[in-house]
């Protein structure tokens, strides 16, 4: 394909990326700089850095963010050991797959408001995991900052684990016979194939995950919204969640715009790796 | 693997299998059981697993602004209408009508019905984001994939080093979390008046998809061998006439499924719904999250019901798609 032809198919997807995503982040950059609530949307003020240094210095947004990593420490590593424990299962068996793989993805691809709403009602006053706590542990289940922190990363695993489950399970379909023949020769058990056969063979798979769960969680929102009820008592806001309070519950729009530069940079700085080395291989492979 | 094994260690992991997948859908199961439960019986302390009085009120109350005996010839027309579409279906597949004609068709009929209803039928509120949800579902799904199977067929074949540097632009942006690009149009929208219209969501909903889009549908194009267009336009096909006529019928399946995860992406979307629409165009996350921060007791049955009612399109996608999307969950992933 010349030159010309492919500047002309691509450039409907290219303006639409250019106009709807480029622009506005360059509009989200010009904003931070401006003093802008609801009340002087059509005449911003420039104020310079002051809304940069009054997210860095804001306790708030320090305390969402250790929050966020400790989210993503929990929630990453989790879904993997288990999508991976799940899809060694699955590699297992033959009759009923299709049922078990089609039931597990429901929590992963259902619209995830709807998802933890659903998650949550099992722990609401009247849930029947509230109800088997008291009755199988003696545990009264309180909501409180600890609880619903705890209940945001059970409802993380609950809802990404499948997709790791599933990407891994599509890896052991392609796990070679003759090394886990050689292994079974040389007499290793399960543990030992599992170890130095089947996780090298899934090293790059499982890099991707990380990388896809990480941003994911990064940019966790719809749970928090969710599972606190929008009520800061709880004081679990991720930095997304906090972002969107600092817009359109404070109308600190600037201060907000200012705020969505700067976990730009955060995820940046996790892709770039990732972002040259897929330029390398692109360039190979072309 | 090795599947020599003995029928107590099948036996073991099966029931673990199972364990795993009543974790996954038990919290749906409870929701389900909810939606037909009278509020007195969905709050007991105890909860009721059988001996509740079945209901069908709240989901009448959630969709209907009528008493539901008025609506039910209106819906017995509407099941009908379902049935002939699955008939016209059936009799398609059997004659040489071309599979996305058939599609064209039916998506036509059922959106100009989904139109039509509000008029014979007093609907609730919850009917017109359902509406919402469709009209923007269906304008990202058109525009989206259209613009992306142009890009991903011309990235799958132009090898120049601007094609790299568009697919890692691409990976890019995919990461970019929403509240970068989101509040900028809430501010432009404000401004402008665009602000809680359908078009503003479809087009923000569009370019969040692109990145997703071009690639997973490159991958698909890459596995059709070059000598098949070339051979059209040997035959005097100019460009363009030869990827409309003989790619994309036979990438059909993978078109699919990047569709597939299209419609998910849109129909799935809270955040960007949640700040670029107020009533006019919110669509049906915006409207249950209505539900989410309530102590009042009677919320819990008519939030089962939204939430059942959200849900099942998606189990209708699993149920009817899964192929597809297995394909492209492992795909995506294997050469992502």
């Amino acid at each position: 394909m010349d030159r010309k032809t492919f500047l002309t198919f691509i450039s409907p997807s290219v303006a639409m990326m250019l106009l709807l995503m480029v622009f506005p982040l360059v509009t989200a950059i010009w904003l931070g700089f401006q003093f802008i609530t609801f009340r002087n949307l059509d005449a911003p003020q420039w104020v310079g850095l002051a809304n940069y240094t009054e997210v860095l210095t804001d306790s708030a947004f320090w305390e969402a963010l250790r929050f966020t990593l400790f989210y993503i420490v929990i929630t990453v590593p989790s879904q993997i050991i288990i999508g991976f424990l799940v899809a060694l299962l699955l590699d297992q068996v033959h009759r009923f797959r299709g049922f078990y793989i089609a039931a597990s993805l429901l929590p992963f691809i259902v619209t995830p408001v709807v998802g933890t709403l659903i998650f949550r009602t099992m722990f609401d006053r009247a849930g029947l995991y509230t109800y088997l706590l008291n009755a199988l542990f003696d545990y009264r289940l309180v909501m409180n900052t600890a609880t619903v922190r705890a209940l945001i990363m059970l409802h993380g695993i609950w809802y990404t684990t499948p997709f790791a489950m599933i990407t891994l399970f599509a890896g052991l379909q392609t796990l070679p016979q003759e090394p886990m023949e050689a292994a079974t020769v040389d007499g290793a058990n399960a543990l030992q194939k599992t170890w130095y056969v089947i996780i090298p063979h899934l090293r790059s798979l499982l890099v991707f995950i990380s990388l896809i769960g990480i941003m994911d969680a990064y940019r966790v929102f719809d749970s928090i919204f969710v599972i606190t009820k929008q009520n800061p008592l709880f004081k679990a806001d991720s930095i997304m969640y906090y972002n969107f309070k600092m817009a359109l519950s404070f109308g600190q729009i600037g201060k907000a715009n200012a705020m969505a530069v700067i976990t730009v940079i955060g995820v940046f700085v996790v892709l770039i790796p990732f972002l040259i080395t897929t330029y390398r291989q692109q360039m190979e492979e072309r | 693997m090795t599947r020599t094994k003995s029928p107590l260690t099948r036996l073991v992991v099966h029931v673990l299998l199972l364990a795993w997948v009543l974790y996954s859908v038990l919290p749906f199961g409870w929701t389900l059981l909810n939606s037909f439960k009278r509020p007195v019986d969905a709050n007991m302390r105890i909860p009721k697993i059988i001996g509740f009085e079945a209901t069908s009120k709240n989901y009448a109350d959630l969709w209907l602004y009528m008493p539901p005996e008025e609506f039910a010839p209106i819906g017995i027309a509407l099941l009908a209408l379902v049935a002939m579409l699955v008939l016209f279906a059936l009799w398609a597949r059997r004659g040489t009508a071309s599979g996305p004609t058939v599609t064209l068709v039916i998506v036509g009929v059922l959106i100009a019905a989904a139109l039509i209803l509000p008029q014979v039928a007093n609907m609730a509120p919850f009917y017109s984001y359902f509406l919402n949800s469709v009209i923007v579902t269906v304008g990202t799904l058109a525009i989206s994939i259209s613009i992306a199977c142009l890009g991903g067929y011309a990235l799958a074949r132009y090898t120049g080093i601007v094609g790299v540097i568009i697919l890692v632009a691409a990976l890019g942006f995919r990461a970019l979390p929403r509240m970068a690009f989101v509040l900028p149009y809430y501010y432009l929208g404000q401004l402008s008046g665009m602000y809680d219209t359908h078009i503003l969501l479809i087009l923000i909903l569009v370019a969040v998809n692109q990145p997703f889009a071009i690639w997973m549908l490159r991958s698909f194009f890459m596995e059709i061998p070059r000598e098949i267009e070339e051979a059209a336009m040997m035959d005097g096909a100019g460009r363009l006439q030869s990827f409309l006529r003989v790619i994309i019928p036979i990438t059909w399946p993978g078109i699919i499924t990047t569709s597939l995860f299209t419609l998910l992406l849109a129909y799935n979307e809270f955040l960007l719904a949640r700040i670029l629409t107020q009533t006019n165009a919110a669509t049906l996350p915006v409207a249950i999250a209505q539900y989410t921060s309530g102590e009042d007791a009677s919320y819990i049955t008519i939030a089962a019901a939204a939430s059942v009612s959200i849900s099942l399109p998606i189990v209708f996608v699993i149920i009817f798609f899964q192929k597809y999307l297995i394909k492209g969950l492992a795909s995506g992933a294997v050469k992502g």
